[in-house]
């Protein structure tokens, strides 16, 4: 029996991972990926969880799989990053039950601090089987193929799906399951593969157990070669003339989109494995002078088939992302069209659609904080104690990163999770004279940012830390956390109490509500003129998620700019930034857009000429 | 058939719920859906936009292809003009006459471009097109989040792939009982407007 919902690709992905009885999911949020984690949240059978971070989540489901249940770890491409240790570990001594890790693209760098492709982490440098789905149908069917195969070969599976295929929506088809048939967790020790040390192998003339590993990790991606030639993922699609077309996983797609303006139809080659099915691909390369591969995001598949050619001496030109066609961004149907039209000038399209070229500049939109967000009242605090003090500020991920676009142009960096309390150690070391300061929001601090805090401490750094706690991870859509008292479904868990957590590190704590600026500005005036680590607790839960559950952040007040007082400074478009807030260029005054505005009545106290109240 | 839609427009203005509504029709007339939505920054005021295909044929790809949009939904008037190039010129366009600035037009960096440039600058690409006022007529209605009931009034006013019973029956069903009735009168309302 099955039921068709009409639902976004990460639902099918939980929905393929419950179907296969996972029992045990663990990831951090991160678009594209979140949903999928969410999703167990309808399923009580699974302990699903937010990890601290990434690592935690893969060492959780590794836990898991060699305990004996089948288990998922979920995050997105820079998370997988955070994992490369674990990874460089687990592809060694293989697993048990089914691990299944899902590491998500953002091709393009949508909603991302980078562009990358995880198949160059999990299947370059791991030797990890990779999945790479061209939609979420598919999706769904790699994900209970994975678990299956994950058990066959002892091999934790990886599928990657970019940011088209966990954010469509489409009809998936949910299929019945009987839990009474999935196996109950059940120990067994296993020291040869489970413990990764530099022991002797008797068995193998004494070579040291990594070497032994090794070797047989390189027998396993041949093993695996070979089972993807019957993949169900891999097929040939015949067409007419010299030139062939591989598609990888959404790449296929798009192909399949853009062949529908074609007049004639190039034979295509459809990968959605790693490694590559190697007699398959030979097969299609007989009688082809050229080759064109599209794949998201390096060429990867492509150096893949060019050294396969150059092994078996086929002479073949084979072209891709390494050059003749855009080498970053996201693939769409016209970066189809012109790379083929540029392969096969003969190319006739059915119709031909040349964008009209506007006569008008659209102005960019960036994203800032939400209108009633305490850390705007945060970063304009900070901002005025930076200036005065000449304070450089390091920045971190969070819905506060923006604080470091115009207008605020605060935070001077933002790298990865966690990296601006080391960085700003790094900086006063250095002998910086300026007095630096970092921030970091609360998510980000249980995921990395403990280390660099405990270092900073433990260094005798001499540094702000602002800390802004809304109990909440806000940037993903408010997935609870360590901190939050609340787990992934909702339950009391047990809350890090932020406060006796710097104490217990020897470093002097201050606790603000930053929607009291005086209040806020004198400590953090005091805070940069200690010594030691100074860490500043600002917490103010998330206003976007509190208001929409009905909390009172403050009393409604109505606010106005009065038209005579307002001497178009540009103090509270500036250094505040409040969308609600918007200046005419007739009037060459602000005006407040009453839609847009929630009344919390900051900006009231940021206008220096008392125009607004 | 086939039915390409476009729905652009800033965090907070109800995106999903519309391209939702519109795909649980589709899906009851039997034909195939596939969709999409970029909504990473949404919830801090960045540009949201939703493809939604609608088709009897085999649907690959979830984003539209360039110029082939049959209908494209501006829930801000920057949004349709970034979006415009997805339009098929011979498709038609819903326009709702509301302006979110943004960052560098405060700045004074970019400049807002008028009603009048904007409305030209559509025209040239696409004749055919509405207008209407829908997030002044949801914040008179009580709440301004009620823009995307309202333009799916109009929508079923002007495209008669979505006859007015059954999308205000999916409007009703679809919401949260304490905000259906409310949802209701702005779909009226914005029938009424188109």
């Amino acid at each position: 029996m099955s039921e068709n919902n009409y639902v976004m690709g990460n639902y099918a992905i939980t929905r393929g991972a419950v179907e296969s009885g996972v029992k045990v999911v663990a990831g951090y949020p991160g678009t594209p990926a979140t949903e999928i984690v969410e999703g167990f949240i309808e399923y009580p059978q699974v302990h699903a969880e937010w990890s601290c971070n990434e690592k935690v989540a893969l060492e959780v489901a590794l836990g898991a799989s060699l305990a004996g249940v089948r288990s998922l770890a979920v995050m997105k491409h820079n998370g997988t990053n955070v994992c490369t240790d674990i990874i460089m570990h687990l592809n060694f001594t293989g697993i048990n039950r089914g691990l299944v890790l899902i590491s998500a693209d953002d091709p393009g760098g949508l909603s991302s601090q980078n562009e990358e492709d995880s198949r160059i982490l999990v299947h370059t440098y791991a030797n990890l089987p990779v999945f790479d789905p061209a939609n979420a149908v598919e999706a769904k069917a790699m994900v209970k193929d994975a678990f299956a195969l994950s058990e066959k070969t002892q091999m934790c599976f990886v599928i990657r799906p970019v940011m088209r295929v966990c954010h469509s929506r489409s009809v998936i088809a949910y299929e019945d399951f009987d839990q009474s048939q999935f196996p109950q967790a059940h120990w067994q020790d296993d020291r040869d593969r489970y413990i990764m040390s530099a022991v002797e192998v008797r068995e193998l003339g004494g070579i040291k157990r990594p070497q032994a590993r090794h070797r047989w990790l390189n027998a396993k991606y041949q093993e695996l070669a070979e089972l993807f030639e019957e993949s169900p993922y891999n097929w040939i699609e015949k067409g007419s003339g010299d030139l062939g077309l591989v598609g990888c996983g959404i790449g296929y797609t798009y192909i399949k989109e853009a062949a529908r303006n074609f007049e004639k139809t190039y034979p295509l080659l459809k990968l959605g494995t790693l490694p590559i099915p190697q007699k398959l691909v030979l097969k299609f390369l007989q009688g082809k002078k050229r080759l064109l591969v599209f794949e998201e995001l390096e060429p990867v598949v492509e150096n893949l088939i060019k050294q396969l050619a150059l092994d078996h001496k086929v002479q073949v030109e084979i072209l891709g992302r390494s050059g003749f066609y855009a080498p970053d961004g996201e693939l769409t149907v016209p970066t189809v069209v012109a790379a083929l039209s540029k392969a096969d000038p003969q190319l006739v399209l059915k119709r031909e659609f040349n964008p009209p070229k506007l006569d008008l500049e659209v102005p960019v939109r960036t994203r800032t904080q939400c209108v009633g967000c305490s850390h705007r009242a945060l970063l304009y605090t900070l901002k005025r104690v930076a200036r005065k003090k000449k304070a450089v500020v390091f920045g971190d991920i969070g819905c506060h990163d923006a604080g470091s676009f115009k207008p605020m142009e605060l935070q001077s960096t933002i790298y990865c999770m966690g990296s601006s309390v080391p960085m700003a150690t790094g900086a006063h070391f250095a002998g910086e004279k300026r007095p630096v300061i970092s921030m970091m929001g609360d998510s980000t601090l249980f995921h990395l940012g403990l280390n660099g805090l405990v270092n900073a401490a433990y260094q005798n750094s001499k540094q702000v830390i602002v800390l802004g706690d809304n109990s909440t991870t806000a940037m993903t859509g408010f997935q609870p956390h360590a901190g939050s008292g609340v787990n992934l479904y909702g339950e009391a868990a047990p809350k890090v109490d932020l406060a006796k957590l710097g104490e217990s590190l020897g470093i002097t704590v201050h606790e603000i509500d930053p929607y009291e600026l005086k209040k806020s500005y004198e400590v953090l005036s005091q805070a940069v003129e200690e010594d030691g680590v100074s860490l500043v607790i600002a917490s103010k839960a998330c206003f976007l998620r509190g208001s929409r559950q009905g909390v009172k952040f403050f009393e409604p007040k109505k606010v106005a700019v009065d038209q005579e007082e307002c001497n178009g400074c540009m103090v509270c478009i500036n250094d505040f930034g409040c969308p609600a807030l918007v200046y005419s260029s007739e009037t060459g005054k602000v005006h407040i857009d009453e839609i847009t505005c929630v009344q919390c009545g900051i900006c009231a106290e940021v206008c220096k000429s008392g125009a607004i109240s | 058939m086939k039915k390409d839609i476009i729905i652009a427009g800033v965090g907070g203005q109800g995106n999903l719920f519309a391209s939702n509504v519109l795909c649980q029709y589709a899906m009851s007339q039997g034909k195939n859906v596939l969709g999409t939505e970029t909504i990473g920054a949404a919830q801090r005021g960045g540009s949201v936009v939703s493809h939604m295909r609608i088709s009897d044929e085999p649907i690959y790809s979830p984003l539209i292809p360039l110029g082939t949009a049959d209908v494209l939904i501006g829930m801000e008037a920057l949004e349709l003009l970034r979006n415009l190039a997805l339009l098929d010129p011979a498709g038609y366009y819903i326009l709702n006459l509301y302006c979110v600035p943004t960052v560098y037009t405060n700045l004074g960096i970019d400049r807002y471009p008028s009603e009048d440039e904007i409305r030209r600058a559509v025209k040239k690409v696409c004749p055919r097109g509405v207008e209407i006022e829908a997030t002044f007529k949801a914040a008179q209605l009580g709440n301004a989040q009620m823009t995307n009931v309202i333009i799916l009034g109009a929508l079923a006013k002007v495209d008669e792939f979505f006859p007015y019973q059954e999308i205000r029956n999916l409007v009703e069903k679809t919401s949260p009982p304490k905000f259906a009735a409310k949802n209701l009168e702005g779909f009226e309302a914005g029938y009424a407007l188109a």
